[in-house]
């Protein structure tokens, strides 16, 4: 690949999620404060007065009508920044030209990762643990298909999931932005040993990678 | 109008267990319903407590994996189907009459049959246990193809569709004979916008229950056919298929699940507050825009399909804040300038706003798709929907109990071990759910029965696992207070807390035809609080013509 470029231009799944959650979270932590102090206030403010002093007005539409419309503002606001990052998680990644692309087969209860190009084919689940091994830094084309019910193809540590349909081969296309070993779970309650389906993933560097990939996957990765 | 036309149902011919049995009073049909949705209820927290003590550390062996996935089926299946939502409908059937100064429900027949038909589909859901091969066992939502013969054979998931079916069929005749008698019975002078804020909630519940729940007769029978041979879900469309009839259904039904219970806190508050409910217009506007929304928000279920239109169901998800903020906005306004006495029922009501409140929030984070790739099915879900259904619905059902006891027995609950029950559910629910959040942000699946040793998960998972039994102790506490307040009487008299709606003119509890004289006048939507303003005025007024002269 060409380095730092290339990739700086790639989707990054964790980055769009954090992005959001850094938006999403204080205007939550905002509201919650708002509302429970002015609950506060009104339990302290008003509790035990005589019956007689309680006001009898019961309505005010204009004022109810503009924070009708601030929350609408606020709605429109979190829209338009959801349909930002969606846009680039869904459909500009899936124009990306990948630099490996692995066929993620679900079985109850094992996942394997064939790496077509190279002859290799990793296996977790119940059958043993072999970690999913990606490099950083690069496009990968995930297609994911089922043999049986739907499971789930979750990477906790790129924050990003879908479901893993039998019938169907979806195509998500993913980078990994650093190095490291993460542990991934299907996501999608598929039976019996459901919690067994889990699996590692080794991101590593793009020549680390590589040297791996020759060795028909036999060599330990670091 | 015909309101004194209104056919007047026999008297009881018999008495005792086969009398409430066969009843067609309305409030004898809701306390059957809403006494047996609290014996599923009971059941429901026992799998609860039972599966967190699997949970409780990473791996351990209290209950096999077969008996966990059981466990969390018959969990929310047992408690959406036969506790929160037919609670819901409990509440309406019993108070809607009463609130809107109606002797009686139309259709009563039905209506006892609806129950009768909802408890058997109920009875044969928890059937399942009995049965070799285990209870159902692919999720209160049992997708295909997971829930289908090759993938779940055996009798208990059988037993588990044909409950389900059931108790939508029952739940579906009942929630139709309210929105019947709001249509049909209302008293002279009850025009729909001077119905109490609680029959509207109810209206918009039982509504959703008419629109949405045929929905899930459908894909319950399609789903037996489909267990027996049928291959009607067939490939993704077919699965795809399954899962938008069934959100269909479930989402709608977070909402029938939700509104009685908001209009329970809200009758809380604003007669607490002796203030009536503020932006009256509004809030039955913004309920109504509420359900027929929540109608069109169903695909957000499915987000991570890659079957669905993912903005579209975005947007009307997230569209959804701006009916909720209305109804936050007329609980505060409510109390602003009332006059507040703080009693169990409107704690349990004030709490229920807060608590909800961060079901509502992460409502709109999970709303959102990419944040959504990320906790789909994680223990944030977990977490959301708990707030809402428990820290939310459970707390307003409380806030309605502790309001209507009294009505409904005749008695006082005692209010110390009320506030106790507060208290101990207030920290046991924070401390079981809360720490969700964290776990499923952090990466846990839900729906495992063992987890990873990930640092941090083990002591979180304990932490919750005490807690659900600090709830336990809560629901403990409640029927502690019952059991004290029926066995020592304080009575109630008819209306205890200076009500504001046409209940607290009846008796307590209101005899076979609810009204024993003829109903105050109705001129707005809190007839009660109408008089006494004008009592009140009139007694000024005259003390003042008595100064100047």
């Amino acid at each position: 690949m060409t380095g730092n470029r290339a990739a700086a231009a790639l989707v990054d799944t964790r980055h769009e999620y954090q992005h959001l959650f850094s938006i999403y979270v204080p205007i939550a932590i905002g509201v919650f404060a708002v509302i429970v102090l002015a609950i506060a206030f009104c339990v302290l403010r008003y509790r035990r007065r005589p019956v007689e002093r309680a006001a009898r007005w019961n309505e005010n539409n204009r004022l109810e009508g503009a924070y009708a419309l601030a929350l609408a503002g606020v709605v429109v606001f979190l829209l338009y920044l959801t349909f930002t990052a969606e846009h680039r998680v869904d459909t500009v990644s899936a124009r990306e030209k990948p630099s490996v692309i692995i066929d993620v087969v679900a079985a109850k209860w094992e996942w394997s990762f064939r790496y077509r190009s190279y002859g290799i084919t990793r296996r977790s689940g119940t059958v043993g643990r072999q970690a999913l091994v990606v490099p950083t830094g690069e496009a990968i084309r995930f297609n994911l298909s089922s043999v049986d019910v739907i499971h789930g193809f979750w990477i906790p540590e790129i924050r990003f999931k879908r479901d893993v349909f039998p019938g169907i081969t979806q195509s998500v296309t993913l980078m990994f932005p650093s190095a490291g070993s993460f542990q991934a779970q299907c996501s999608e309650f598929c039976g019996l040993r459901h919690a067994d389906m889990l699996f590692d993933v080794r991101a590593v560097t793009p020549s680390a990678f590589a040297s791996w990939a020759r060795s028909g996957g036999k060599a330990t990765v670091s | 109008m015909t309101a004194t036309a209104t056919p007047v149902p026999a008297q009881s011919r018999v008495s005792g267990w086969l009398g409430a049995a066969t009843s067609t009073d309305h409030k004898r049909i809701g306390l059957n319903l809403g006494l047996c949705s609290l014996a599923f209820f009971a059941l429901g927290g026992l799998f609860a407590l039972l599966m967190r003590s699997q949970i409780a550390q990473p791996n351990e062996h209290f209950v096999s994996d077969n008996t966990y996935n059981q466990l969390f089926t018959m969990h929310g299946s047992t408690m959406i189907y036969l506790f929160v939502t037919p609670m819901a409908i409990a509440l309406a059937l019993y108070l809607v009459p009463l609130q809107i100064g109606a002797a009686s429900l139309t259709a009563p027949r039905l209506a006892s049959t609806g129950f009768w038909v909802w408890l058997c589909g109920g009875l044969i859901m928890e059937s399942s246990w009995l049965t070799a091969d285990g209870a159902g066992r692919a999720g209160w939502f049992s997708y295909v193809p997971l829930s289908n013969g090759t993938n779940t054979p055996g009798v208990g998931q059988d037993l588990w569709v044909m409950g389900v079916l059931l108790a939508a069929i029952g739940m579906w005749v009942m929630g139709g004979c309210v929105v019947a008698t709001i249509g049909r019975r209302r008293a002279p002078g009850m025009s729909l916008m001077r119905m109490p804020v609680f029959t509207w909630t109810a209206l918009a519940s039982m509504l959703m229950v008419l629109g949405a729940f045929p929905a899930l007769i459908i894909v319950m029978s399609l789903l037996f056919i489909d267990r027996h041979g049928g291959h009607i879900f067939v490939g993704f469309n077919g699965e795809i298929d399954y899962q938008d009839l069934f959100w269909f259904f479930g989402h709608p039904v977070v909402y029938v699940m939700f509104f009685p219970y908001l209009g329970a806190a809200a009758e809380a508050i604003s007669v607490n507050s002796h203030k009536r409910w503020f932006g009256y217009g509004a809030f039955v506007g913004s309920i109504m825009l509420f359900a027929a929304l929540s109608m069109s928000v169903w695909a957000h279920h499915m987000f991570v399909t890659g079957g669905v239109t993912n903005q579209y169901f975005a947007f009307t998800s997230t569209a959804l804040a701006v009916p909720a903020g209305i109804e936050y906005f007329d609980a505060i306004a409510t109390m602003v300038g009332g006059s507040l006495v703080l009693r169990t029922s409107m704690l349990f009501g004030i709490t229920f706003f807060v608590q909800f409140l961060i079901g509502g929030l992460t409502g709109i984070f999970v709303a959102s798709p990419v944040l959504d790739y990320h906790v789909n099915s994680s223990y944030f879900v977990i977490g959301h929907f708990h707030y809402t259904l428990f820290a939310g619905s459970v707390f307003g059902f409380f806030a309605g109990v502790y309001h209507w006891f009294p009505k409904v027995t005749g008695a006082l609950l005692r209010e110390s071990l009320g506030k106790l029950q507060l208290a101990i559910m207030i920290v046991g629910t924070n401390m079981t759910f809360f720490p969700m959040f964290i776990l499923g942000e952090d990466g846990m699946s839900r729906r495992i029965s063992r987890y990873p040793t990930h640092p941090g998960w083990g002591t979180l998972n304990l932490i919750e696992s005490i807690a659900a039994g600090i709830i336990a102790l809560g629901v403990l506490t409640f029927l502690v207070n019952v059991f004290v307040s029926l066995r020592t009487r304080v009575p109630a008299g008819p209306d205890p807390w200076l009500g504001q709606t046409l209940e607290w003119a009846a008796p307590s509890p209101p005899p076979p035809l609810n009204f024993d004289g003829p109903l105050p006048p109705i001129r707005s939507y809190a007839p009660l609080l109408d008089l006494r303003h004008e009592r009140h005025d009139r007694q000024s007024h005259e003390a003042r013509q008595e100064i100047a002269s």
